[in-house]
């Protein structure tokens, strides 16, 4: 790969990064809205997690853009402002505008779980947590679409040019969205003084670890549908498709670390852990390590998800002349 | 009417906002609004539609269309406008040698336009050229992205996206561009594709055409005699020998 790309690794961090911050926040914000009581749900625990966490990754990785813009290397620091002043029918000018939404309405989401926060009584507080929830799953559910939407607007790049591939970025979105939620929770979650919270903690862990690997059974499910109608075309996009069936570097981060390390792996340890509750009622009960290793490596799977397509998408082409 | 004296002193954006691309910012589709320095360009009642022909019986590969378009725009070491590819392919004795001539197509349809997000780039109502403007460009490589044609590069002296513009500003004066003007064999032919008696609209009636990647939609507004358009990643062509030689940073065909 000696290629030079127009979009290296600031990209492939942001579209991870804001899939990460808005899976973080749809999760975070349904599982709060499902848990009900008016902001103080069985479920807002495990939801500040996500809510505090959100902003900070789709920042990030919005900040990486900037600083990758040529505009901004060559001194040209304020350029990018020109997002600003235009909104046309371009998935990246439509999804600035998005994503610039994302992030104010995160921050207030994140800024409503912060206990004591000034200018705002309690009441007030569960009041603001309880609308902007409804505003922030469908928002953070479209920035994840829009992540997999911007690279699939081109015929001239065929590997990204597929419909399924906004439906994969969702799902990894909520995935590793879960999974950064979990991890955190997992790190820094030292017990609660009562052992009524303390029970809907373990519960909403339950119900996470379970969504978690039915999450992931879906995105094997839009991986295998990508590939496979991908193969089973002729021409352009089978040609580019077929990158991932060599035996190129490119192709074994795909297999090993994606599929089997970042999806398979941890769904299977997840099943694992959620099979006794499930089928036989008995107690959630999942060592912390294993939590935080699951944790990371969807994680690490959502990253080289992102990877692979990337770079895959820019060594092929259309072929002919 | 551009005055001839404020090129290249004036800077390229005053350029194109005097040539007709208007430059305001926010106004929606740029290309679309009327300007009236659209028929001091045509100087017809209808507007030209301005395209080239490479006429490859007569290309040699000297590639001095290739130097000349990098003096005219000083364009930076490792980029390229317009550049000429070579194609070898077949096994002694059946061999052949072709040349290839590539520059922006002025697509008809361009796929690098819709996908800007700053609206920095467009179409020309008045003449059909794609130009980009370096001034708005904030250098995101969107349409880089989109040139199924590989056409686009970001310029690293600015910034922005680049491309070959038909010599904009050679054409509003009158002048033909750079590469056809310093094409010893005459084999490129650029003129109005709208008007039926221009030597490039004569040319491709009289001749069989092609055009690139045709399949892509995008209409392209350079047609090609005689090209050969064999690409060593095309399946059914596997176990012949193909070579291309792209003479550009990008040793691969995008």
């Amino acid at each position: 790969m000696s290629e030079e790309f127009a979009w290296g690794l600031p990209v492939i961090s942001y579209l991870f990064l804001a899939g990460v911050g808005a899976g973080a926040l749809t999760v975070s914000a349904s599982m709060f809205l499902r848990g009900g009581d008016h902001g103080r749900g069985m479920h807002v625990e495990t939801a500040r997690y996500g809510a505090l966490l959100a902003p900070f990754p789709i920042i990030i990785g919005s900040g990486l853009l900037v600083l990758e813009l040529g505009s901004f290397q060559t001194g040209n620091w304020l350029r990018f402002l020109n997002l600003y002043k235009v909104l046309n029918l371009s998935p990246m000018s439509i999804g600035t505008w998005l994503i610039t939404v994302t992030i104010g309405v995160s921050l207030v989401y994140a800024y409503s779980y912060i206990r004591n926060a000034p200018g705002l009584t309690t009441e007030q507080r569960y009041k603001l947590r309880n609308v902007v929830s409804w505003i922030a799953v469908p928002l953070g559910i479209a920035t994840a679409v829009y992540t997999g939407i911007l690279l699939g607007a081109m015929p001239s790049r065929p590997f990204w040019n597929s419909p399924i591939l906004a439906l994969l970025f969702l799902i990894s979105a909520l995935s590793t969205g879960v999974a950064a939620i979990l991890l955190l929770r997992a790190l820094f979650h030292s017990g609660a003084t009562e052992p009524e919270s303390e029970r809907h903690i373990v519960h909403t862990g339950y119900l996470l670890t379970a969504s978690d690997a039915m999450l992931i059974g879906f995105e094997l499910m839009a991986v295998f549908l990508f590939a496979m109608y991908a193969q089973l075309t002729i021409g352009n996009v089978q040609e580019a498709v077929s990158v991932l069936f060599t035996t190129s570097s490119l192709a074994s981060l795909f297999w090993v670390v994606f599929i089997v390390l970042g999806l398979l792996v941890p769904a299977l340890i997840e099943i694992y852990y959620v099979i006794p509750k499930l089928l036989y009622h008995r107690d959630f009960i999942i060592p912390k390590g294993v939590e935080i290793g699951v944790a990371v490596l969807v994680l690490v799977g959502g990253f080289t998800l992102r990877y692979v397509v990337v770079v895959a998408g820019q060594i092929t082409g259309p072929i002919g002349i | 009417m551009v005055d001839a004296n404020e090129y290249p002193a004036a800077s390229r954006r005053e350029f194109l906002k005097k040539a007709g691309g208007t430059a305001v910012l926010g106004a929606g589709a740029a290309a679309a609004l009327p300007h009236p320095a659209q028929a001091a360009i045509s100087g017809t009642e209808t507007k030209p539609r301005y395209g080239m022909l490479m006429d490859l019986r007569r290309c040699t590969g000297c590639h001095a269309c290739s130097v000349a378009c990098k003096a005219e725009f000083d364009v930076p070491l490792g980029s390229t406008r317009s550049w000429v590819e070579y194609v070898e392919k077949g096994n002694y004795p059946t061999v052949s040698r072709s040349f290839l001539p590539r520059l922006c197509n002025q697509c008809t349809n361009p796929p690098c336009v819709p996908v800007c997000p700053a609206n920095a780039t467009w179409k020309r109502e008045e003449d059909g050229i794609v130009v980009v403007d370096p001034d708005i460009c904030i250098g995101c490589k969107y349409c880089i992205q989109a040139c199924p044609y590989d056409a686009r590069f970001l310029n690293p002296v600015t910034g922005a996206a680049d491309k070959c513009d038909f010599c904009l500003h050679r054409v509003a004066q009158g002048l033909e561009p750079s590469c056809v003007n310093t094409c010893m064999a005459d084999a490129r032919i650029f003129g109005d594709l709208n008007d039926p008696e221009s030597k490039i609209s004569k040319m491709i009636a009289s001749n069989p055409v092609t055009v690139l990647r045709q399949e892509m939609g995008t209409e392209p507004n350079v047609f090609y005699i005689n090209a050969d358009h064999s690409d060593p990643r095309q399946p059914g062509q596997r176990n012949e020998y193909i070579r291309v030689d792209t003479h550009r940073r990008n040793q691969e065909r995008a």
